[in-house]
C-alpha cells in the first residue's frame, strides 16, 4: 500500500472514472489509483462494503439519493463517484439557512435523504421529531474515536447519535483588500462602518439571521446569541442603516465576489478558501469582537424515502479519503483525525482554514434558542422587508 | 335532459374545482391568520387579532408592491401596445402567426433561465461594463428596483401582447379604409377606431400583468438581490423561513384584500371610461 | 412601426442568445465564456434528474392544461345560459381564482393539505382494511396538477366566454329555427366559432405550468419540476448545464412550432 497515493487532483480522479466506466481499467486499479482502495486497505473490515459486500452492488441501494445541502460544499466529482459505485445518482438541493432547511422539513413531504445541519439545530430536530438516530451498523466509516468532541458532539442528543459531523468552520468576512486603499479591517464594527461608507453598495451580508443579527449584535459587544430585547433592538437599527448601503442580502455570495460587484461578504470559512484560492487579493478576516464558530453534520430526516441510499452516500463521504477530497475542494477545515492526518502541513497551517487558537477562542457556537426565536426571526424578516 | 339538467352537468366539475381548491384553502388561511405561531415555528389554534395587528411591520413590501406592480404593468403596456398593433395590423398576414408565436417563444424557457440572463447583462460585467466603455462610470444596475423592472417588462410582455393582439385581429380593417377614404388622418382611425376597439384587450392584459406582479416572487428575489421586496417575497420568507404561518396567513389576506380593492377599482373605471360598452370588462 | 418590432424581437432574444451562448462554453462558470464545447448537452441529457424534471413538468402541464381547457370550456358555456344568484357567486369565484397571487394559491393549498391530510391519514389508517400499511396522502403530482388547473380553468373560462361574447347569437338562432338539435348546433356552430378561444386557453394554461415556480415549490412534494430543479441549480452555483437545458427546451419549440407553421402553410396553399 505504499505505492498508493494519498490523493490525487480532482481531474485527475474523473479521468480515472472516465476510463473506468469505459472498462479500459479494472475496479481495482480504479479503487487504488483514486485513493478509494487505500481507504479499503487500511479499514480493512471495517469497510467490507466496498470491495466485496452485495449491498453496493449496482441499483441495490435505489438509483438515487436526495441531498439538502448548503452552497459551495461538496465536490461534485464525489457524487460521480458515488454513483459510479453504487448506482444511485445524487441530486443535490441547496439551502441558505437553517431555518429554511427546518421550514421544509416541518412542512412534510420534503423527499430528503440526507441533509446538512449545524450544530445548535439539532436538538430542535429532535424534539419535534423531524429526524431519527443513526444506525451506525451501516455507517462503518463512522469512528466515534476520530472526531474531534468539540465539533462532533452536538451530533449526539440524550445519548444517541443523531448527526455525524460533516466539517466544521467560522464565520467572518471576505473583502477585496484591492479595494480597501490600504485599510486593514478587524472587527466587525468595521465591517458595518465601511460599509455606510467607501464600501456602499458594495457588501452581502447572509440571508440567515443567526449570522447577519449575530454579527450586528457583535459590533456592540454582545453575545452573539442575544435574545435580549434590548439589545436585538440596538441590532436592527443598525441593519435598517445598513441595509441601504447592501449590495445583496445573500447566502450565495462566490459570484458577485468573483465578478468584482461586491468587495465585502459576510463569510464562511469555506468560501473565503475558494474565493482566495482563486483570487488572492480576497482575505478572510474573523472579527476580534468574535463572532460564530459552528460544526455541520449529515442527518437522515424521518421518512427518508430512499434510506439504504441515504446511509450508502453518508457513509461514503465520511470515508476519510473521500472526506480528504471533499475538504480540498470545499476548505473547511474536518473534525475527523484520520483525514487530518491525510492533509499537508501547509494546509493545517493555512490561517483561513484553522484559524490562530486566540481568535477562535473569541468565538461561540450558535444557541438552539436562536433558531426557534420568534424575535430574531421576525427581525431579520422585518430587515429584509424594510 | 332539461337544459338546466345539462347546464348544472356542465359546471360540476368546475365548480368542485373551486370549492376545494379555491374556497376550502382560503377559508384555511382566514382561520390560520388568527391563530398563534408554535415554539419552533408552524401554527397553534387561537383566536386572537395579534398577526393583524403586526401587518405594519411590512408596510415597506406592500408599498414596494404598490408602486413598481401598476408602474411595472404600465411600462409593459407601451411596450407591448405597438408590437401587437404591428401583429394584428400591420405584419404581412402569411408571417403573422410565426411572429406572434416568437413573442411567446422565450415564455417556454424557465423565467429563473430567463432572469439569469438578465443577472449577467444587469451585472458588473454586463451594460455597466459598456457604459464605463464610453467613460460612464460606477453605474449600477443589478439588485436595484430598475432590474427589477426590467425583469418584469421581459417577462410578462407576451402576456400583454396577445389579449391586445386577439381584439385587434377582430378589427374590420375595412373600417380604417372607410375611415381613411372619409379623409381621416391616420391618428384619428387610431383615436376613434383602434383604439376604443382594443380596450377590452387592454383591459384584459393590464389585469393579467397586474395581477401577477402584485404576487411576484421571483423576479425581485434574482434581480433585487434580497433588498427590492415584495409582499410575495415577504410571504415566502414568513413561510419558508421564519416559519410564522398565522402572520403569513395574515398577510396574505391583506394582499387577496389590496388587490380586490385595487382590481375592483380599476374596473370600475374601465367600465366608466368605456361609457357603460359591455365588452370593456373581464367578466 | 416594423423597426420597433425589430427592436422588441430583439429585446426578447437577446437574453436567450446569451444563454445559449453561454451553453456551449468549456468552463464549469455559466458567466465566464472558456472555450467552446458541447459538453454541457451530453451532461444534461445523461442527468437523470433533469430528464425526470423535464418529464414531471410536461406530465404536469399537459394533463393540467387539459383539464382545464374541457372543464373550463363546459363552464363557460353553461355560465353563458346563467343568469342571477348562482351566475354571480360563480362569477365571484372566477374572478377570485384568476386574482389571487400564485404564491397565494401555493402557501394556502399548502397549508389546507397538510391540515386536511393530516386529519385524513389517521382515518385512513383506521379503516384500511387489507393487510399492510394503509396508504398515506402526501402532497406531490397530484396536488401540484390540482393547484395548477384551478388557475387554468378559469383562464380558459373567462377566455372562451369572451369569444362567446363576442359571437353572433344570430347563427345559433338560425341553427336552432332550422331544426338544428342542441348539440347539433353546439358542434356545428359554437364549437367552431369558439375554438380558437380554447385553443388559446389551453396553450396559456400549458404555458403558466411549465412556466410556474411559485405553486409547484410548495405544493409538490418531493417533486422536482423543471422550475423547480432550474431554481436549486442556480443556487447551487450555476453551471452551463442549466443554459443548455434552456437553449434544448427552447429549440425544440421552435423547430416543433416552425414545422407546424410549414405544414398549414403548404395545407393552406394545395
Amino acid at each position: 500500500m505504499t505505492d498508493t497515493p494519498d490523493h490525487i487532483s480532482a481531474k485527475a480522479f474523473m479521468a480515472e472514472l472516465e476510463r473506468y466506466r469505459k472498462g479500459s481499467v479494472s475496479r481495482r486499479h480504479f479503487l487504488g489509483v483514486t485513493g478509494l482502495g487505500m481507504a479499503t486497505t487500511v479499514l480493512g473490515s471495517a469497510m467490507p462494503s466496498l470491495i466485496t459486500r452485495p449491498a453496493y452492488a449496482q441499483g441495490s441501494i435505489g438509483d438515487s439519493v436526495v441531498l439538502a445541502t448548503w452552497p459551495n460544499y461538496h465536490d461534485p466529482a464525489s457524487f460521480d463517484a458515488f454513483t459510479e459505485l453504487t448506482g444511485a445518482a445524487v441530486q443535490v438541493n441547496v439551502f441558505g439557512s437553517n431555518e429554511e432547511m427546518l421550514a421544509k422539513l416541518q412542512a412534510g413531504g420534503s423527499g430528503w435523504d440526507v441533509f446538512v445541519p449545524t450544530n445548535y439545530t439539532i436538538t430542535t430536530y429532535v424534539d419535534e421529531g423531524l429526524i431519527d438516530p443513526l444506525d451506525l451498523s451501516k455507517i462503518p466509516n463512522y469512528d466515534a474515536a476520530s472526531f474531534d468532541e468539540r465539533f462532533a458532539s452536538p451530533g449526539t442528543v440524550n445519548g444517541m447519535l443523531y448527526a455525524a459531523s460533516k466539517d466544521w468552520g467560522t464565520t467572518g468576512m471576505a473583502v477585496n483588500t484591492s479595494q480597501t486603499n490600504g485599510r486593514v479591517l478587524t472587527s466587525w464594527k468595521d465591517f458595518w462602518e465601511i460599509t455606510q461608507a467607501e464600501f456602499s453598495g458594495r457588501t452581502t451580508v447572509h440571508d440567515y439571521q443567526l449570522t447577519t443579527i449575530g454579527n450586528a449584535l457583535k459590533s456592540f459587544g454582545y453575545s452573539f446569541n442575544s435574545v435580549d430585547p434590548a439589545e436585538l433592538a440596538k441590532a436592527e437599527e443598525l441593519l435598517l442603516a445598513v441595509k441601504p448601503h447592501l449590495f445583496a442580502i445573500t447566502s450565495d455570495y462566490q459570484p458577485p465576489m468573483r465578478s468584482g460587484d461586491a468587495w465585502l461578504a459576510m463569510c464562511w470559512t469555506g468560501d473565503a478558501k475558494q474565493l482566495n484560492k482563486d483570487i488572492p487579493e480576497i482575505q478572510y478576516i474573523l472579527g476580534k469582537e468574535g463572532g460564530e464558530i459552528w460544526s455541520d453534520f449529515y442527518a437522515i430526516p424521518k421518512g427518508a424515502p430512499h434510506l439504504d441510499a441515504a446511509y450508502a452516500l453518508i457513509n461514503f463521504l465520511l470515508d476519510p479519503a473521500i472526506n480528504y477530497k471533499e475538504a480540498m475542494f470545499h476548505g473547511q477545515p474536518v473534525a475527523d483525525a484520520r483525514v487530518n492526518a491525510m492533509m499537508s502541513a501547509e494546509m493545517m497551517a493555512d490561517p483561513i482554514i484553522h484559524p490562530a487558537a486566540e481568535l477562535l477562542s473569541a468565538l461561540e457556537f450558535g444557541a438552539a434558542a436562536t433558531l426557534t426565536d420568534p424575535n430574531r426571526a421576525e427581525l431579520m424578516a422585518r430587515f429584509k422587508s424594510a | 335532459m332539461s337544459p338546466k339538467l345539462i347546464n348544472r352537468l356542465l359546471l360540476a366539475p368546475a365548480g368542485l374545482w373551486l370549492l376545494t381548491m379555491l374556497v376550502l384553502p382560503i377559508v384555511v388561511v382566514v382561520v390560520f391568520s388568527f391563530g398563534e405561531r408554535a415554539q419552533a415555528g408552524g401554527y397553534v389554534p387561537a383566536f386572537t387579532l395579534e398577526q393583524y395587528l403586526n401587518l405594519p411591520a411590512r408596510w415597506k413590501a406592500f408599498q414596494n408592491t404598490l408602486t413598481l406592480a401598476p408602474v411595472g404593468t404600465l411600462i409593459v403596456l407601451l411596450i407591448a401596445y405597438p408590437l401587437a398593433y404591428y401583429l394584428a395590423i400591420k405584419a404581412n398576414p402569411k408571417w403573422r402567426t410565426l411572429l406572434l408565436i416568437l413573442v411567446i417563444v422565450p415564455f417556454w424557457t424557465s423565467i429563473l433561465i430567463r432572469s439569469y440572463a438578465w443577472i449577467f447583462i444587469l451585472g458588473g460585467r454586463g451594460i455597466p461594463a459598456i457604459l464605463e466603455f464610453f467613460g460612464l462610470e460606477g453605474i449600477r444596475l443589478i439588485n436595484t428596483p430598475f432590474a427589477v423592472l426590467a425583469g418584469i417588462v421581459y417577462g410578462y410582455l407576451p402576456l400583454m401582447v396577445f389579449p391586445i393582439y386577439v381584439s385587434l385581429e377582430r378589427l374590420d380593417k375595412r373600417l380604417l379604409e372607410a375611415s381613411a377614404d372619409l379623409g381621416s388622418p391616420p391618428w384619428r382611425s387610431f383615436l376613434q377606431i383602434t383604439l376604443p376597439l382594443s380596450l377590452p384587450g387592454v383591459a384584459t392584459g393590464c389585469m393579467l400583468v397586474f395581477i401577477l406582479l402584485m404576487g411576484e416572487f421571483l423576479i425581485p428575489a434574482m434581480l433585487g438581490g434580497g433588498k427590492v421586496f415584495f409582499v410575495g417575497n415577504a410571504l415566502v420568507d414568513l413561510f419558508l423561513q421564519s416559519r410564522n404561518w398565522p402572520f403569513g396567513s395574515a398577510v396574505a389576506v391583506a394582499l387577496v384584500l389590496v388587490m380586490l380593492v385595487s382590481v375592483t377599482i380599476y374596473m370600475r373605471a374601465i367600465k366608466r371610461w368605456g361609457n357603460g360598452r359591455d365588452d370593456v370588462s373581464l367578466m | 412601426m416594423r423597426i420597433y418590432a425589430i427592436a422588441v424581437y430583439l429585446f426578447l432574444y437577446i437574453p436567450i442568445g446569451i444563454i445559449a451562448l453561454f451553453s456551449f462554453s468549456a468552463g464549469r462558470n455559466a458567466s465566464e465564456f472558456a472555450g467552446f464545447s458541447v459538453k454541457w448537452y451530453g451532461k444534461a441529457l445523461s442527468n437523470p434528474f433533469v430528464m425526470d424534471a423535464l418529464q414531471t413538468s410536461l406530465t404536469v402541464a399537459l394533463i393540467s392544461a387539459i383539464i382545464a381547457a374541457v372543464f373550463g370550456t363546459m363552464a363557460a358555456l353553461a355560465l353563458q345560459n346563467m343568469t342571477g344568484r348562482s351566475r354571480a357567486f360563480f362569477d365571484a369565484l372566477i374572478y377570485i381564482a384568476v386574482m389571487i397571487p400564485g404564491i397565494v394559491i401555493g402557501i394556502s393549498t399548502l397549508i389546507a393539505i397538510v391540515t386536511v391530510f393530516g386529519w385524513l391519514n389517521p382515518i385512513l389508517v383506521a379503516i384500511w382494511p387489507a393487510e399492510g400499511p394503509a396508504p398515506q396522502l402526501a402532497m406531490g403530482l397530484g396536488t401540484l396538477i390540482a393547484a395548477h388547473s384551478l388557475f387554468n380553468m378559469a383562464l380558459v373560462i373567462i377566455i372562451v366566454r369572451a369569444r362567446i361574447a363576442g359571437m353572433d347569437r344570430s347563427f345559433t338562432e338560425a341553427s336552432a329555427d332550422l331544426y338544428a338539435t342542441p348539440f347539433g348546433t353546439f358542434r356545428q356552430i359554437t364549437l367552431p366559432l369558439i375554438q380558437p378561444g380554447i385553443l388559446a386557453g389551453f396553450l396559456l394554461s400549458f404555458t403558466f405550468s411549465f412556466d410556474d415556480f411559485i405553486i409547484a415549490f410548495f405544493v409538490a412534494g418531493s417533486n422536482t419540476t423543471l422550475p423547480i430543479y432550474v431554481f436549486s441549480s442556480i443556487r447551487r452555483g450555476v453551471t452551463p448545464e442549466i443554459n443548455a437545458i434552456g437553449t434544448m427546451v427552447l429549440s425544440l419549440s421552435l423547430i416543433l412550432l416552425i414545422t407546424a407553421q410549414i405544414l398549414l402553410q403548404r395545407k393552406r396553399t394545395t
